[in-house]
């Protein structure tokens, strides 16, 4: 039954896609064709991404025994999230695909706090990013140090404020808490690959419409927001790593590659500012926001974009002294 | 039904229309509207891992909630007692218009490059896009016949000028957009430079000195321009240097329009 459905649900978009390759579009205007251009691109980037995460969650959550993240972790709490926080050394996906997987880690058993330091870190801590960032701009300035250095002390940072939390469970939505809670429970009465399939369809259900939206609105923002308002404050050292952070924020681009597209922005802009841009916008940004409330409470991202925010903007305004 | 299309299937469903966009852009060469080419092979394989999944998954995810153990799977773990059948009626609602407008964007429109809506959006050669300032760019020794759009821009960029770039006669394929300061009598033939996808693309361009371009060339027409670069004549426009044309000709959108 399901085969045929999706039999014809594929051979139906297939046609379809087929069919309207030349369609005109001329009634659309060149804002609303950019829009649909901008969010595209976005969401194809983005999709391997997220597939690839969601693929290693489904490992962590089926196929890894929990035991094994007890064994291999430390048990004093700082340890156990300067060990998270290297985690990205091992899994180089890029940020969107990091949600995902927390999830799956989340579900595993580990803490919420342990969690984020992963999330936060990983984007920055890992192989890709940390060559590509070399490539972009190589020892010039501390631009790198500033990003792997700052990138690690934010992350343990966010950890060590949220393990504070007494709750822990609050800074999760309850819809996503509630799974955990279920996933605790749920034994093995089914094989391992039908789990697999099921989680993958879990988790893409949850993770796409998510994507999907955050796309749309980092598309929109593109088409709305004029950049030359924030090119002019590039040489003043306070605005200039504010209006990258903005930059950062709006562009949603991914942690492997975001120091190529800073690069065209080293000429204008001070070191600092630089490296703001690499650590916040690898921590968030428009798209990632929408991916991470699929998870934790609006509460808890608004606390979590404040801190790193400021954290970002101290660090970019520390390297504008020193450089 | 509905309560497995939210836990389930919009995934699934949502996932079918990003790979089949994604294959069928791979399959025709359109990738490179989209991103940068060194993603393509990986576009491509996470693509193609995902299929299994989906294939997997229309062969074992139930399509009702029948099954009783699934039902207290899913009652426990989407909509216990805080979502009212009301609330679920909207989500399932909102869901299938998600994924009919995500089937629309990705399947139904054309793919297509950014059009001058984006140039106006992001200043043209506001920077030397993906080069660094030691990066400069060579025109002693360099091989010319291979300089793009971008090359001459950045030249240009760099103070050459009419007399550096003497007996240069460049040939140059890329879309019209209109200088803001004299848009009656300079046009730039321009590209836009992606470092990782169309989201970042910057526009650059080489200003072209041709007074009424209007009367003969629509903005984002792709053109091909040859020509010798002299001091501008135009009083308005802020470039120094423009391509003087000798020849243009409208011509085809490249099958790679974006540089690199």
């Amino acid at each position: 039954m399901g085969v045929i459905v999706g039999l014809l649900l594929l051979a139906t978009l297939v046609t379809v896609r087929v069919t309207t390759a030349e369609l005109p579009t001329e009634a659309l205007s060149d804002a609303a064709k950019d829009f649909f251009t901008l969010s595209i691109s976005v969401f194809i980037e983005s999709l391997p991404f997220v597939f690839l995460g969601v693929v290693l969650s489904v490992l962590v959550q089926v196929w890894v025994p929990a035991s094994v993240f007890d064994r291999l972790l430390p048990r004093t709490p700082v340890l156990r999230r300067v060990a998270m926080s290297l985690l990205g050394v091992f899994l180089p996906v890029c940020e969107c695909g990091n949600v995902p997987l927390a999830r799956g880690l989340i579900v595993r058993g580990l803490t919420v706090s342990e969690s984020l330091t992963f999330l936060m870190a990983a984007p920055i801590l890992n192989p890709v990013t940390i060559i590509t960032t070399y490539q972009a701009f190589g020892w010039d300035h501390g631009i790198l140090a500033g990003r792997i250095v700052g990138g690690f002390v934010v992350a343990n940072l966010i950890g060590w404020m949220f393990s504070r939390h007494p709750r822990q469970h609050e800074l999760l939505t309850p819809k996503f808490e509630a799974s955990c809670q279920v996933a605790h429970t749920e034994h093995t009465t089914r094989s391992r690959v039908r789990r697999s399939v099921l989680a993958f369809a879990e988790e893409t259900s949850t993770m796409l419409p998510a994507l999907v939206v955050g796309c749309a609105i980092a598309g929109a923002i593109q088409v709305g927001v004029s950049r030359d308002i924030m090119l002019a404050l590039g040489s003043d050292p306070v605005w200039s790593v504010l209006a990258l952070m903005a930059l950062a924020f709006v562009v949603s681009i991914c942690s492997n590659v975001d120091a190529f597209f800073v690069l065209a922005f080293g000429a204008l802009f001070m070191p600092g500012a630089i490296v703001a841009f690499l650590v916040f916008g690898a921590m968030i940004d428009i798209k990632m926001l929408a991916l991470l409330r699929t998870t934790f409470t609006t509460g808890t991202l608004v606390r979590l974009t404040a801190i790193v925010a400021l954290c970002s903007l101290v660090l970019g305004l520390g390297v504008n002294l020193i450089a | 039904m509905r309560d497995r299309f939210l836990t389930h299937w919009r995934g699934i469903a949502l996932s079918v229309v990003g790979i089949v966009a994604t294959l069928w852009l791979a399959v025709t060469g359109q990738l490179g509207l989209y991103i940068h080419p060194r993603y393509f092979a990986f576009t491509t394989i996470m693509a193609g891992i995902a299929v299994v999944f989906v294939v997997l998954a229309f062969l074992l995810v139930p399509v009702g909630g029948e099954d009783a153990e699934h039902d207290a799977h899913d009652h426990g773990h989407d909509h216990g007692a805080d979502r009212g059948p009301v609330a679920r009626a909207w989500w399932f609602g909102l869901s299938v218009v998600l994924v009919a407008a995500t089937a629309g964007a990705l399947l139904v429109l054309p793919p297509a490059t950014l059009t001058t809506a984006t140039v106006d959006q992001r200043v043209i050669n506001s920077s030397v896009a993906g080069q660094s300032l030691d990066d400069t760019i060579e025109l002693a020794g360099g091989d010319e016949a291979s300089f793009t759009v971008k090359d001459w821009a950045g030249l240009l960029r760099q103070g050459a000028d009419e007399r550096t770039l003497t007996g240069k006669s460049p040939t140059l394929v890329g879309f019209v957009t209109p200088d803001t300061d004299d848009p009656e009598n300079v046009f730039y033939v321009a590209r836009f430079v992606v470092t990782c996808c169309a989201v970042d693309a910057q526009p650059v361009g080489v200003p072209v000195y041709l007074p009424g371009w209007r009367d003969r060339f629509a903005v984002d027409e792709w053109v091909s321009v040859t020509g010798t670069f002299s001091s501008n004549p135009s009083i308005a426009s802020m470039q120094a240097t423009v391509l003087t044309p000798r020849e243009i000709t409208s011509t085809e959108q490249p099958a790679d329009p974006y540089v690199y």
